[in-house]
């Protein structure tokens, strides 16, 4: 009987100090920044008295420090550069935390990708753009904004697409244009403006027209021009295939065009046939009879 | 009279080794039981280590993701948050193996300094990601994905636990093709999709 009541007090006293050591712990608490914006300071309010250790654990930073409770931990604009989820964390005797948000910025960057650098005139949903609003800690803006895409190029009205962000993210495509030349491609949100170029050039060859004359060391072909549908010049570089065919076989010649032109010599004596082709396009059919 | 002494004492002596061996093998038995059973919560660590990540590319638009490029950005996607979680536990930038890079990278390679200067480390546990591609771009040089991921979050201070909580984090990530992988640029929580 005597042991069982020795337990009991026992149990009761350490009940006691647990509750003692206990008490401080309670008495610390944290409270959260109501909205919180990247790169600003801002406060969190502690309970209690006495010292504690204060965590601060965020996208990009992990500190620790001693704080007095009862009285607000200040976070400098430093500490809260990046957006996302901080957790605070305060220790005396036991640890309490509170998890807040931290915002991105306005807009200070656009992250502009567009596509291709060289598009083939005339072809459907050719040049491709988009764009990401960032703020100045690099943090993605997600808040809806509206981006401008705004094309220009030489001798015609500049295009424009307007698109709202979505989910941080706009973008467009579009036509390329008719006319070689440079495309300038701007992207604009506020007064935040991103411009890339994307260079138009001819599209494939439209038609081959070759002509040939016969010379000393058999034959010499050539094109007219080449250019593509909508008028301009195929690329120096493009290459056209030259075929002949006479009594002994056939033979082939790969010429690049040079300042529009593309030029064979070939050699034969006899009656020959010559076609060209470049890309999918095929051209007339040239005949020359024997030397 | 003899000769049935010895006997006996013949299979006294027999009984009393079995019963020493069997003791002996009761105690190896106990003392691999005392270990399995103390190793145990750290198999289950490592077995936790492999982040689960469930990808539905369905949204993804105004390109369509193709089967190979999901394949790889799940890998890739499951295998750097692995290495995250190794170098948060850590406090060291190795284990990230290039999967991390631009914002993500700066970042992440900021959050493992300051924790090793402060002495702090934390431990990502029972990672499970459920990944929707939103965005994919059209000429697929860019996916943006929406990840809700539920964890273990323990921060750890020197060798105390200042914090343990089960947790469900919403991430916007931003993932380029590198030469042979897809690598996350930008990995950032919000509060909800």
């Amino acid at each position: 009987m005597r042991r069982v009541l020795e337990h009991g007090a026992l149990a009761f006293l350490v009940g006691v100090l647990c509750l003692a050591a206990a008490a401080p712990a309670q008495d610390a608490d944290l409270r959260a920044p109501s909205s919180a914006l990247a790169g600003n300071a801002a406060s969190i309010a502690t309970t209690g008295s006495g010292t504690g250790s204060f965590y601060l654990v965020g996208p990009s930073i992990a500190v620790k420090r001693e704080v007095t409770l009862g009285q607000d931990v200040q976070l400098s604009a430093k500490e809260l550069q990046s957006a996302g989820t901080y957790l605070a964390i305060v220790c005396s005797g036991n640890c309490r935390s509170v998890g807040f948000f931290v915002a991105p910025a306005k807009p200070v960057n656009l992250t502009f990708l567009v596509h291709p650098s060289r598009a083939p005139v005339g072809q459907t949903n050719m040049v491709s753009g988009v764009a990401l609003p960032f703020d100045e800690f690099r943090n993605l803006v997600l808040v809806p904004a509206t981006v401008d895409f705004q094309l220009t190029a030489a001798g015609t009205a500049p295009a424009t697409h307007r698109v709202a962000t979505q989910n941080g993210v706009a973008w467009f495509h579009t036509n390329s244009g008719r006319s070689a030349g440079a495309l300038q491609v701007t992207a604009s949100v506020n007064d935040v403006a991103t411009r890339r170029v994307v260079q138009q050039v001819a599209s494939d060859p439209c038609s081959l027209r070759i002509k040939g004359q016969r010379n000393a060391k058999g034959f010499i072909v050539e094109t007219e021009p080449v250019r593509d549908c909508t008028g301009n010049p195929v690329p120096d570089g493009t290459i056209v295939t030259f075929t002949a065919k006479d009594s002994q076989g056939t033979g082939t010649v790969d010429a690049p065009i040079k300042k529009g032109i593309a030029r064979a010599q070939m050699m034969g004596s006899g009656a020959v046939a010559i076609s060209a082709a470049s890309g999918v396009v095929m051209g007339n059919e040239l005949r020359l009879g024997a030397q | 009279m003899r000769m049935r002494m010895i006997a006996v004492t013949a299979t006294k002596t027999m009984w009393a080794n079995h019963l020493i061996r069997f003791g002996r093998l009761a105690k190896l038995i106990a003392i691999a039981v005392a270990a399995i059973a103390l190793l145990a919560p750290r198999y289950s660590v490592c077995a936790d280590s492999a982040p689960t990540v469930v990808l539905n590319t369905g949204k993804a638009g105004p390109r369509s993701v193709e089967s190979p490029t999901e394949r790889v950005i799940l890998r890739d996607y499951r295998f750097a948050w692995a290495n995250l979680e190794q170098a948060m536990e850590s406090s060291s930038t190795a284990p990230l193996s290039g999967l991390f890079v631009g914002t993500a990278n700066a970042w992440l390679t900021d959050a493992v300094a300051s924790q090793r200067r402060n002495g702090l480390s934390s431990r990502y546990l029972n990672q499970n990601h459920k990944v929707d591609a939103v965005f994919y771009a059209p000429e697929g040089d860019m996916i943006e994905l929406e990840d809700t991921a539920d964890y273990d979050l323990q921060i750890l201070d020197g060798d105390k636990t200042v914090h343990n909580e089960h947790v469900v984090v919403h991430y916007v990530v931003l993932m380029t093709p590198a030469a042979d992988r897809w690598v996350i640029r930008q990995l950032q929580a919000v509060p909800q999709f």
